[in-house]
């Protein structure tokens, strides 16, 4: 018996969690990934990405089908992110506090270059895909 | 290494004509062109550094990075009149 389907039994018991959580979590635990999986050697590609690509489809009234293609460095991005560092902490804070008056809860002094190659490593599993109604818009951000 | 050229091609596409425009852009010169200005520019640049509190040298350092990593970007718009394409190398 694995060690994750004893600590669910476990709990089970102690009257933490019901019947159908522990079902729930049992059958989580068998189709659970592969040991190479879980290390993220499975589906990483051997390569680290290198680009960023956006790929824009829509359907204008005057112009027709625009199709916009970008493919830019991923190199770009980290430059780009050092870029930010260089805000004045005066600046830092007037842009954060626009930010959260949009909705938008991120703090740039959170970004630092010990945490860009993890970020960009990571940005490699992104992919982000929009469909929007207007214009029949389609966005798509990946990496390759 | 800074990019030292681009391509910028525009082709309409609703025109019946082979017309094509395909621009060569020698970067190299540009920023031959571009260096005795930005040698001018520099000492108000450190200045502006110096008084917002920013290393200049380090603005400088990430500049050229940011200059550098813009090479083989690559940019294209199609519409149903136009198709336009930039590639920096």
């Amino acid at each position: 018996m694995s060690d994750n389907r004893k600590q669910v039994l476990d709990m089970l018991a102690a009257g933490q969690i019901t019947v159908e959580e522990a079902d729930r979590l049992i059958a989580a635990i068998d189709d659970g990934p592969t040991p190479a999986a879980a290390t993220g050697l499975a589906e990483r590609p051997a390569t680290a990405p290198r680009y960023l690509r956006v790929i824009v489809n829509a359907v204008d009234d005057d112009e027709g089908p625009i199709k916009v293609n970008v493919r830019a460095p991923l190199q770009l991005l980290r430059a780009g992110v050092r870029l930010a560092s260089l805000i004045p902490p005066q600046a830092q804070d007037e842009v954060n506090t626009a930010l959260r008056q949009h909705g938008v809860g991120f703090d740039l002094s959170q970004i630092k270059p010990e945490n860009l190659d993890e970020l960009i490593d990571h940005l490699g599993d992104l992919t982000v895909d929009v469909d929007g109604e207007r214009n029949n818009m389609k966005v798509r951000v990946f990496c390759e | 290494m800074i990019p030292l050229a681009a391509v910028v091609a525009v082709r309409p596409r609703r025109s019946s004509s082979n017309f094509r425009l395909w621009v060569p852009v020698p970067l190299v010169l540009v920023w031959l062109l571009a260096l005795p200005f930005l040698v001018l520019a520099l000492p108000i640049f450190f200045i502006a550094s110096l008084a917002s509190g920013v290393n200049p040298f380090r603005a400088l350092w990430i500049f050229w990075q940011l200059l550098c990593a813009l090479s083989t970007t690559r940019v294209s718009v199609e519409s149903r009149a136009t198709s336009i394409l930039v590639h920096i190398f």
